[in-house]
């Protein structure tokens, strides 16, 4: 529900449903907020069954917090433990079966310009390295084949955290698990590159050690979705179970693998630049004065 | 009984670096009051939790004590905190958060 659509009429402000009205009155719908006011407003994001000290948990909080438009946002996920977040979250929620998210999103987002035309409604796709890379990965590059507009995030704990520990695409080669005791005996697959090759306009990768890297990714991710194409961001949330790491240490973790193979990486394509920079502002693509013309003359 | 996270008001009030509230996994958990510090003569607010949703992973003591370098969060029993904050006694304000302290251990029923 957007607020530009739903005008109370006066005096019906209480008929609301609850969570609505506590966004409006005291969240983030209608308003510009960021992570740095996290902990004074209501979140979109309510108490979840996730477990104690999960970084996927993290990253989807943050998420929520970066969408510019929360109130014209409409999650999209798939099974996985991601969706026992998102899906307790006060904007909807659409459950697509094993695998087919990036179709359903496809369908939506193309149903909601037809609807809406111009109006931006964000479509988000959030679903796990499994959903994303194994069981869902045909309809995830067909959707990046057909240039839709929506956002794909990939939270990559590197295992089927949610059925046990079964090895993944993503999991890294030689990586024992309960469900995978020999270990892994092929490489984690590249989405970034296959993302870039397959002509998204946006490629990010991140780990939720930084709040505000994460939201000026998600923010960016979201902007360029709304017209120019494509765009995926892959996000390392580690799982504290399957991997065994001390749930006070995941942040540690998160810092070490960041370091190790998961760097900050990004990917923005020209068109995608100049509509950033033209529609919304953004100045770190502007053209960068020649070398010479920024050191003064000390002469 | 089970550990909840216990941020030091004199500690947390002194910095105000807001970092716990930035990498708590539960949202609305560890939540930020500007009244909390000031009225005990602190220059800034303080960080606080809202203890019934608190799950005891102890990722803001990590945060805390590495990364800021504060040490204001301890794990606490939850039997052996005087005063906690719950959810349904704090209220949002224009910027801030208002919370009225209880005992944790009675929970008033619906």
């Amino acid at each position: 529900m957007s607020l530009d659509y739903v005008k109370f009429s006066g005096g019906f402000e209480k008929f609301m449903p609850k969570e609505y009205r506590d966004m409006v009155e005291h969240g983030p719908f209608g308003k510009k907020i960021s992570v740095s006011q996290m902990g004074s407003f209501k979140e979109i994001l309510e108490e979840h069954p996730m477990c104690a000290g999960c970084a996927m948990t993290l990253f989807i909080r943050l998420a929520i917090i970066a969408f510019p438009n929360p109130e014209d946002t409409i999650t999209v996920g798939t099974a996985g433990c991601g969706r026992l977040a998102i899906s307790q979250a006060a904007i909807p929620f659409v459950y697509g079966n094993y695998g087919d998210q990036n179709g359903v999103a496809s369908g939506l987002s193309r149903g909601l310009r037809l609807r809406f035309g111009d109006k931006p409604k964000d479509v988000v796709v959030m679903a796990g390295d499994g959903g994303t890379a194994d069981i869902g990965f045909q309809q995830v590059l067909h959707s990046w084949f057909r240039k839709e507009r929506f956002t794909t995030i990939m939270l990559d704990n590197e295992v089927y955290g949610n059925t046990g520990g079964q090895e993944s695409g993503m999991t890294n080669r030689g990586a024992v698990l309960k469900m995978a005791p020999l270990g892994k005996k092929f490489e984690k697959m590249d989405m970034l590159q296959m993302a870039r090759v397959a002509g998204c306009a946006y490629v990010a990768s991140v780990v939720p050690n930084n709040p505000r890297r994460v939201e000026s990714v998600i923010k960016k991710a979201v902007l360029i979705a709304r017209e120019v194409g494509s765009t995926y961001i892959q996000a390392y949330t580690s799982c504290n179970i399957e991997y065994a790491i001390p749930t006070d240490k995941v942040m540690e973790d998160a810092k070490t693998v960041e370091n190790d193979r998961y760097q900050f990486t990004e990917y923005v394509s020209d068109e995608a630049k100049q509509y950033l920079t033209e529609r919304y502002g953004y100045k770190d693509y502007l053209p960068k004065p020649a070398a010479s013309a920024a050191i003064p003359n000390k002469a | 009984m089970y550990l909840v996270a216990n941020i030091s008001v004199e500690i947390c009030a002194a910095k105000s670096c807001k970092l716990c509230t930035q990498y708590c996994p539960e949202a609305n958990t560890i939540q930020y009051s500007e009244d909390m510090g000031k009225d005990q003569g602190f220059k800034y607010g303080s960080a606080y939790v809202a203890v019934d949703r608190c799950k005891g992973c102890a990722l803001c003591v990590w945060v805390c004590d590495t990364m800021a370098k504060n040490n204001a969060i301890k794990m606490t029993m939850i039997d052996q905190l005087p005063l906690a904050a719950v959810t349904d006694n704090i209220r949002y304000e224009e910027k801030s958060t208002v919370a009225v302290l209880s005992n944790p251990m009675i929970v008033i029923g619906n």
